[in-house]
């Protein structure tokens, strides 16, 4: 029996999760399936004409939906309203569109800033909607949530399989390394590069102390991936690292000093505030599915990734 | 120093608690004060394009938003998707638009039964988030939950005054008496009607045991409107008659009886499944403001419905 053809449509495909999708694809093509990733240059989704424009053009079979307004703490806290607002907008266009058109399968990405800020750790599945998200982010945070509202909603009104998936901290080639706006380890790569060519100290913000779980891009790709060829439930799934690799930002930040051969002095300027000391995500349910996927290791990771910062540096996104 | 002129617009004008707002404004009369009651006849507010076009129309300077896509336990388990998508709808096009057009205050409507389903009694304003709703209708609660996001993300992102209230179980006049969809009052009321008419025994679903609030849709009303020209804070307030004036459904049943003369057999159906044994819920916020507001008592506002729906029971929802 032929494999139905699939077209897996990507929004949000040129950002970090979406180059590590197309370089997974990449090595392990298909014969059906093809792959395209869309970027906000082709199609604003914010607009439901300009959505369903693209999907006329493209005609998914899947979706995986990574398309988002996203920021830094800053642009967050000044603009909850917006960062609710457009989210919303775009979601509901890409879910609803894909409904219509008859899409087999979304896969939706939230993000473990979105859970709420008063919990037990580990964080699992099943405490997404367990209390009020931080006060910073709460716009973005209700927004996501609210995506995993609609992916059962649409499962138990129309039968589909719609569904979403939670990771941890990303990192990888193509992320965003600004200093503002992107997040710590693209940071501290950021820093260890700019320290080294001015040949100052290595300035980590805060005490180091922070745990973190950090997933490498292409890893999350490959989870992905598998969620888009094979999970079957409505309710989402976190994609991380187990609990036993969480590492602190100090090693994270040792790591990244390491794989950048960086000699100088490592500084950490505790008047800056550390976030969260803990975000600890289970990743039980994904061992009931998968207990033999490997994660490339960490130093292996970080070496990959900042070295293609440094052949890159020029036209990266920082 | 003349008073401005306030244009208020009841959006969902024309439903039960709608009809008490025009009861109690007739009684009470303010030179500057226009009142405008919307129903869905004329615009449907799931387009933007309707709702900026009967804005436009009536330029209101202040808004009561009513309106939702409601519905009893069958209708919203089957359409948790459409409660959800609906209501987001009409919510952001009120909202913005209010926005837009420089509405000095906007004042929404919740219900208790968007609070979470595991939480301790009683519950209160600040709990909204602390938990998922429940399972049965969870699209049209995450909808009006989102409301309180929406106003605090208006309120600090451009300075709007929206805010929301929390009713408890409304009955009054014009209420939807319909036995499949309606709530537990107007259902008792038909049922006592249909019981006298057919000379058959009254019986009440359930063991008769549960707990509820209920407040008079005229009291509700002047609370309401209170709301609007006198509460000044974003976060939501429950209206509601207090903890010590909670009933068992037996005792509601029993003061219908009273109120319509029913001299027959009242049963108890405890194969029927009860709903929840309390949604208490606190009114001390509201004690704090009001402290000497009076409520109709029961006997009294139960003896008003139950005539009115007599005399109108031809003409009224059902």
């Amino acid at each position: 029996m032929a494999a139905e053809k699939k077209v897996i449509l990507v929004t949000g495909g040129s950002g970090l999760v979406g180059k590590g999708l197309q370089h997974v694809v990449e090595q392990d093509k298909r014969a059906d399936e093809t792959w395209v990733f869309l970027s906000s240059k082709e199609a604003d989704l914010t607009k439901q004409d300009e959505t369903q424009a693209i999907f006329e053009k493209h005609r998914p079979t899947h979706v995986i939906h990574l398309a988002a307004k996203v920021g830094g703490l800053y642009k967050n806290l000044n603009s909850n309203l917006d960062f609710f607002r457009d989210n919303m907008a775009i979601n509901d266009n890409v879910l609803n569109t894909s409904y219509k058109t008859g899409v087999r399968k979304v896969i939706s990405c939230l993000s473990t800033c979105i859970f709420p800020d008063k919990t037990t750790f580990p964080v699992d599945e099943t405490m997404i909607h367990n209390g009020a998200p931080h006060q910073s982010n709460y716009g973005y945070a209700y927004a996501k949530r609210m995506l995993d509202v609609q992916s059962r909603a649409y499962h138990a009104q129309h039968g589909r399989n719609f569904t979403s998936v939670v990771p941890t901290n990303v990192y990888g080639p193509h992320d965003n390394f600004n200093l503002e706006d992107g997040h710590v380890l693209p940071g501290l790569m950021h820093k260890v590069y700019m320290a080294k060519k001015e040949g100052s100290p290595l300035t980590v913000w805060g005490t180091g102390k922070p745990l973190r779980q950090f997933i490498f891009s292409r890893d999350l790709a490959k989870l992905i991936i598998w969620v888009m060829r094979e999970y079957e439930e409505a309710d989402p799934i976190i994609l991380s690292v187990g609990e036993e690799d969480e590492v602190t930002v100090k090693d994270a930040a040792l790591a990244v000093a390491e794989a950048m051969n960086f000699k100088g002095e490592v500084i950490f300027d505790t008047t800056k505030s550390d976030g969260q000391t803990k975000k600890t995500a289970s990743i039980v349910k994904l061992r009931r599915y998968l207990p033999n996927f490997k994660f490339t290791p960490m130093k292996e990771a970080m070496k990959y990734t900042c070295d293609w910062l440094e052949a890159n540096y020029d036209t990266c996104r920082k | 120093m003349a008073a401005e002129k306030k244009v208020i617009l009841v959006t969902g004008g024309s439903g039960l608690v709608g009809k008490g707002l025009q009861h109690v404004v007739e009684q009470d009369k303010r030179a500057d004060e226009t009142w405008v009651f919307l129903s869905s006849k004329e615009a449907n507010l799931t387009s933007l394009e309707d709702t900026r076009a009967v804005f436009a129309k009536y330029k209101p300077t202040h808004v009561i938003h009513l309106a939702a896509m409601v519905g009893g336990l069958y209708r919203n388990l089957k359409y948790n998707l459409d409660f959800f998508r609906n209501n987001s709808a009409i919510n952001d096009n009120v909202l913005s638009t209010s926005h837009e057009t420089g509405v000095k205050k906007v004042v929404s409507s919740l219900s208790t039964c968007i609070f979470p389903n595991k939480t301790t009694y009683p519950i209160d304003e600040t709990m909204i988030h602390n938990g998922p709703p429940h399972s049965s209708n969870f699209g049209y609660s995450h909808a009006k939950r989102m409301i309180d996001v929406l106003n605090q993300g208006y309120h600090t992102q451009h300075g709007c005054n929206f805010t929301s209230v929390i009713p408890t179980n409304v009955y009054g006049a014009f209420d939807n008496y319909n036995l499949e969809d309606g709530h537990v009052l107007p259902g008792l009321i038909h049922k006592v009607y249909m019981a006298k008419k057919e000379g058959t025994p009254l019986t009440v679903w359930g063991t008769g045991k549960p707990l509820r609030q209920f407040i008079y849709s005229h009291d509700l009303a002047r609370l309401m409107i209170w709301v609007m020209r006198d509460y000044n804070e974003i976060s939501p307030i429950i209206l509601s008659v207090g903890e010590e004036e909670e009933v068992s459904i037996k005792e509601a049943a029993m003061a219908v009886v009273e109120a319509m003369d029913f001299k027959g057999e009242v049963i108890f159906d405890t194969t029927r499944a009860d709903g929840q044994i309390k949604k208490t819920a606190s009114n001390a916020k509201l004690r704090r403001y009001l402290p000497d507001f009076k409520f109709t008592p029961m006997k009294e506002a139960i003896k008003e419905s139950c005539d009115w729906f007599v005399a109108n029971y031809d003409t009224c929802r059902k």
